[in-house]
């Protein structure tokens, strides 16, 4: 499904140049749940980034499927954003002047592809989501689990390959975390979504099938969670954590 | 809600306030060029605003600036509206629009946006100007003279300003959705303009700068025509005033970015400086504009007070009430038609005096102007017969004045006016010559006399008059008038009626421009074949033509050379005679100070929106309603009080530094000593007026930040 294969990005900051992606490579296969976690700086963010072609990498391969995106001119990648990739964002970006209804049809609507389908299937992710009851109301009206689940609706409204998150649960509080994480989970089973999610928080990457753990800008381990219980594969999590902070000690 | 449009349009609602503040810049923008324009092209205002003069140069110079400021302006509101519409275009893009999809809602909005509002400014603009005129003929004064005719090219300008607007919006909407990096669009409503460190000598260093700015900006022009001999181009002239420019820029940078309480108070100002910081390139930009804006209005605002008083001193200090000259070959009243008509308007004359004189030449260097490599260039030539001018004999000025003019045989003395300014004339004669007969006679200049009514004349001795009047004809000689009356200034009806009758009996041979002299006039002649302030050659060349029938235009009472000289006319007449200059400054000064009010309002409001978040968490972090209400004040006031102080204080001086230079000698003198006493009750005035503005826009900011 995803395939990322030596990629590097360097930011520019006055005369500096910094090396933030030194050549990650990774996949996610179909129907897969998988997180990036990774301490501040590790590049998490700017993977992510890179993957969606918010920003453009600097060298390496992206392909989404069989389409390799680096090859992609505007439009096409425009086109791909729109029907092929959902988005959730740390910090939601809802529209303050939507509903929470027409925040969700936003993708179908800059796509062109809103039908009478279309609008029953808004309404049903509002269902799965437990949003039903705030669909007319404007983000400003309702509380941050709310706004992310409406996100998480909106991620899927146009039925992508992939769902890539960013901090979903990064502004949330613990209950409104949980209810966001079961949004993904029920994403992922009931409608069968491939999910990939960069989070700092262990809880959240413990739902996920496979944790990919970056530091300094590649791939230090990944972690399969296989038929492991969730709250033993987050102990594992914990564990992987304070051995890579370890070896940053031992290494400063 | 199934098309892209209609997101557009329900985001158009939603944001109403955006859409309206850009629509009200580039609307307000456009009136008020295009009223100035407006106003500045009307032939009613450049028939009295003689081209190539310092006044339509000021004009010209104050417009720049208001264009300039205006520019900005729109510039800075465009770019904060798309600044603010950043996140929605980021999101967008983000979810799958194409560019072209986000470029096209963008194009259509600031299409109709900008072609909307500049079309509504243009179309209202030249009425603006009209109404403004209007009603300052009816609460102020109104002429015949002051009827408005507008020139339709003045719309050229404010169409060219238009287009402007309407282009450099679309260029910076363009920009916004270019940008490769999705995440810095979205990211961009959020961004800081904070500027570098500036380090706390910019301060005193920018004073220094600005000074020197002004004194090499006003002194170069000078100096090149003094000592150089070389008119310098206006481009050249403008280059020394760079420092002063740079100057301004660095003071105005030090005061966002450091402030002027020194470190000391670092702490107890910190929101309000780092908040402003972050502001910190608009915020300068703002303030520099604004600081130009509020020079160029005080500019135009000086100009009736100093005018204003200096007249009316100069009225009250003219030794005689009633005088006037005329031409021998004119048959205008002399003593018994005045009494009897003085008699007509009860009117009682205490003394009475007519004596003759007459108009020899006089030696002296003329400049003559070459074209060089660089420009024109200049050099002086002596020339025996320079020009005429205009001789009383020792006793003749005398009669008229009761002072006694001490001048043996052989020498002379110039009439300069009471205060000793001797500008435009330097009485320093060393021969002089009868036209007609070539007569000639050595003498030496002496001290100039001090007699307002006589200014320009030169007194001789008795004897040297009547053996260098022989053989002038009627043509070359004249007779001055000089009386007083009882309770002057009850005498106005008798004063008109007899100004009345002087013009109505001048010949067409005596209109003529008050620079007219004969002996120039065949010098001209035999060199180019014409003259330039001849009747027929005076239009072509931009000088009025002397016109009986406008007796009471600013032209022809400012410039006729046998304009009497009656206190109570003078003084009654004045803001008449000088309305259009009157109405036209004080409209610039209108169009100017409107102006900064809006950049100044826009720009606190700015702040006001792009500050909510950090007094949110201020009010969090437990911050009291007063250190709040404080920190907000203090953002307010730099706003409006350090170009208000620095623009006002920079005009003032310059003010002060072109009356000192301007003086010969140099100096101020008792009238322009009370017209800068004037002055600052204009600023005393206006001051109250932007505290009253900051006033309001401080409660405005407050309330939107939901600070009591």
């Amino acid at each position: 499904m995803l395939r990322v294969e030596n990629l590097r990005k360097s930011y520019q900051v006055g005369k500096n140049s910094y090396e933030v992606l030194k050549g990650v490579s990774l996949q996610v296969g179909r129907g897969e749940f998988v997180a990036v976690m990774g301490p501040s700086g590790s590049g998490k963010t700017t993977l992510l980034n890179c993957i969606s072609c918010y920003i453009p990498a600097d060298a390496g391969s992206i392909r989404l499927g069989k389409t390799e995106l680096a090859r992609l001119d505007e439009d096409a990648l425009a086109e791909v954003r729109n029907r092929k990739l959902g988005f959730v964002f740390q910090d939601f970006l809802l529209l303050d002047g939507l509903t929470v209804r027409q925040n969700i049809l936003l993708p179908a609507i800059i796509g062109g592809l809103v039908s009478d389908t279309t609008e029953q299937r808004a309404d049903q992710l509002c269902e799965v989501f437990g949003i039903a009851a705030i669909r007319d109301k404007y983000p400003a009206e309702i509380s941050g689990g709310e706004k992310q689940r409406t996100a998480v609706a909106r991620a899927l409204i146009n039925s992508p390959l992939l769902i890539l998150a960013d901090e979903p649960t990064g502004n949330l509080d613990s209950k409104s975390s949980r209810a966001v994480i079961r949004s993904f989970e029920q994403a992922k089973n009931a409608l069968e979504a491939t999910i990939f999610m960069v989070t700092h928080d262990s809880y959240a990457a413990s739902f996920c099938d496979r944790v990919v753990i970056l530091r300094d800008g590649v791939v230090w381990r990944t972690l399969e969670k296989g038929a492991t219980d969730r709250e033993d594969f987050q102990d594992q999590l914990l564990d992987a954590i304070r051995e890579m902070g370890r070896g940053e000690k031992e290494e400063g | 809600m199934r098309h892209f449009s209609e997101v557009c349009a329900q985001m158009r609602r939603r944001n109403q306030k955006q859409y309206a503040l850009l629509a009200g810049c580039c609307f307000f923008s456009v009136l008020l060029i295009t009223a100035y324009v407006c106003m500045m092209r009307a032939p009613t205002v450049l028939n009295v605003l003689p081209e190539g003069g310092d006044s339509r140069k000021q004009v010209m110079m104050i417009f720049a600036l208001a264009v300039l400021g205006c520019a900005v302006f729109t510039t800075y509101a465009s770019g904060l509206f798309l600044r603010q519409k950043s996140r929605e275009t980021g999101v967008f893009l983000a979810l799958g629009a194409s560019r072209a999809q986000v470029r096209g809602e963008l194009y259509r909005e600031l299409g109709v946006l900008s072609l909307g509002s500049c079309a509504a400014g243009a179309v209202l603009g030249g009425p603006l100007a009209w109404v403004l005129w209007q009603v300052f003929r009816l609460c102020v004064v109104d002429t015949e003279e002051m009827r408005l005719i507008f020139d339709p090219s003045a719309y050229l300008l404010a169409l060219a300003f238009s287009v402007f607007v309407i282009i450099t919006m679309f260029i910076l909407g363009s920009r916004s959705i270019k940008r490769a990096n999705i995440i810095d669009i979205i990211q961009e409503s959020h961004k800081s303009e904070s500027i570098r460190d500036v380090p706390r000598w910019y301060g005193p260093a920018g004073i220094a700068l600005l000074v020197l700015g002004i004194f090499l900006g006003y002194m170069a022009p000078g100096f090149f025509i003094g000592v150089l001999h070389w008119y310098s181009p206006d481009w050249v002239d403008a280059i020394f005033y760079f420092p002063a420019l740079a100057g301004l820029y660095m003071i105005l940078l030090h005061t966002v970015v450091n402030g002027w309480n020194g470190k000391k108070k670092l702490y107890h100002d910190l929101i309000a400086t780092s908040q402003m910081r972050f502001q910190g390139r608009q915020t300068v930009r703002n303030m520099l504009v604004m600081t130009l804006l509020i020079a160029g209005a005080y500019f135009g605002s000086f100009y009736t007070p100093m005018i204003g008083t200096g007249s009316m001193m100069g009225y009250d200090a003219l030794p005689v009430d009633y005088a006037y000259h005329f031409r021998a070959d004119q048959d205008i009243p002399l003593e018994e038609e005045v009494r009897a008509m003085a008699e007509e308007y009860g009117v009682t004359i205490t003394d009475f005096a007519a004596v003759p004189m007459i108009r020899l030449t006089v030696d002296g260097n003329d400049l003559v102007e070459e074209d060089g490599p660089f420009g024109t260039v200049w050099h002086r030539e002596y020339r025996e017969v320079l020009a005429s001018q205009l001789f009383l004999s020792a006793s003749g000025y005398e009669a008229l004045t009761g002072e006694r003019a001490e001048v043996a045989p052989g020498e002379v003395r110039g009439v300069v006016d009471v205060e000793g300014s001797k500008l435009g004339f330097d009485p320093d004669a060393s021969l002089v010559t009868n036209y007609i007969t070539e007569k000639r006679l050595p003498v030496t200049s002496l001290e100039p006399l001090r007699f307002d009514s006589l200014f320009e004349r030169y007194v001789m001795n008795d004897e040297d008059f009547a053996a260098l009047g022989e053989g002038l004809p009627a043509q070359w000689r004249e007779t001055q008038v000089c009386f007083n009356v009882e309770n002057c200034e009850e005498t106005y009806a008798f004063a008109k009626a007899l100004f009345n009758e002087i013009v109505d009996r001048s010949s067409i041979g005596v209109a003529l421009f008050d620079a007219w002299d004969p002996v120039v006039r065949d010098w001209y002649v035999e060199k180019d074949g014409v003259y330039f302030l001849d009747r027929e050659c005076a239009a072509g060349m931009g000088f009025p033509v002397i016109d009986y029938s406008q007796r009471d235009s600013s032209s022809f009472r400012l410039v006729w050379q046998y304009m009497p000289r009656f206190r109570v006319l003078d003084k009654t007449d004045f803001v008449k005679t000088m309305a259009v200059f009157l109405i036209l400054f004080v409209f610039i000064a209108v169009v100017c100070f409107a102006a900064v009010f809006v950049i100044a309002y826009t720009r606190c409001m700015t702040i006001a929106l792009t500050s909510r978040k950090v007094y949110d968490d201020l009010r969090r972090l437990g911050a009291s309603n007063a250190y709040l209400r404080r920190s907000i004040q203090k953002q307010v006031k730099r706003v409006f009080l350090v170009p208000a102080v620095v623009g006002t204080s920079l005009i003032y001086a310059f003010y002060v530094l072109i009356l000192y230079f301007n003086g010969i000698p140099a100096g101020i003198v008792p009238s322009e000593a009370a017209g800068l006493r004037a002055a600052l009750g204009v600023i005393a005035a206006v001051s109250a007026l932007i505290y009253a503005v900051y006033r309001l826009t401080f409660v405005q900011v407050r309330r939107t930040l939901g600070v009591r």
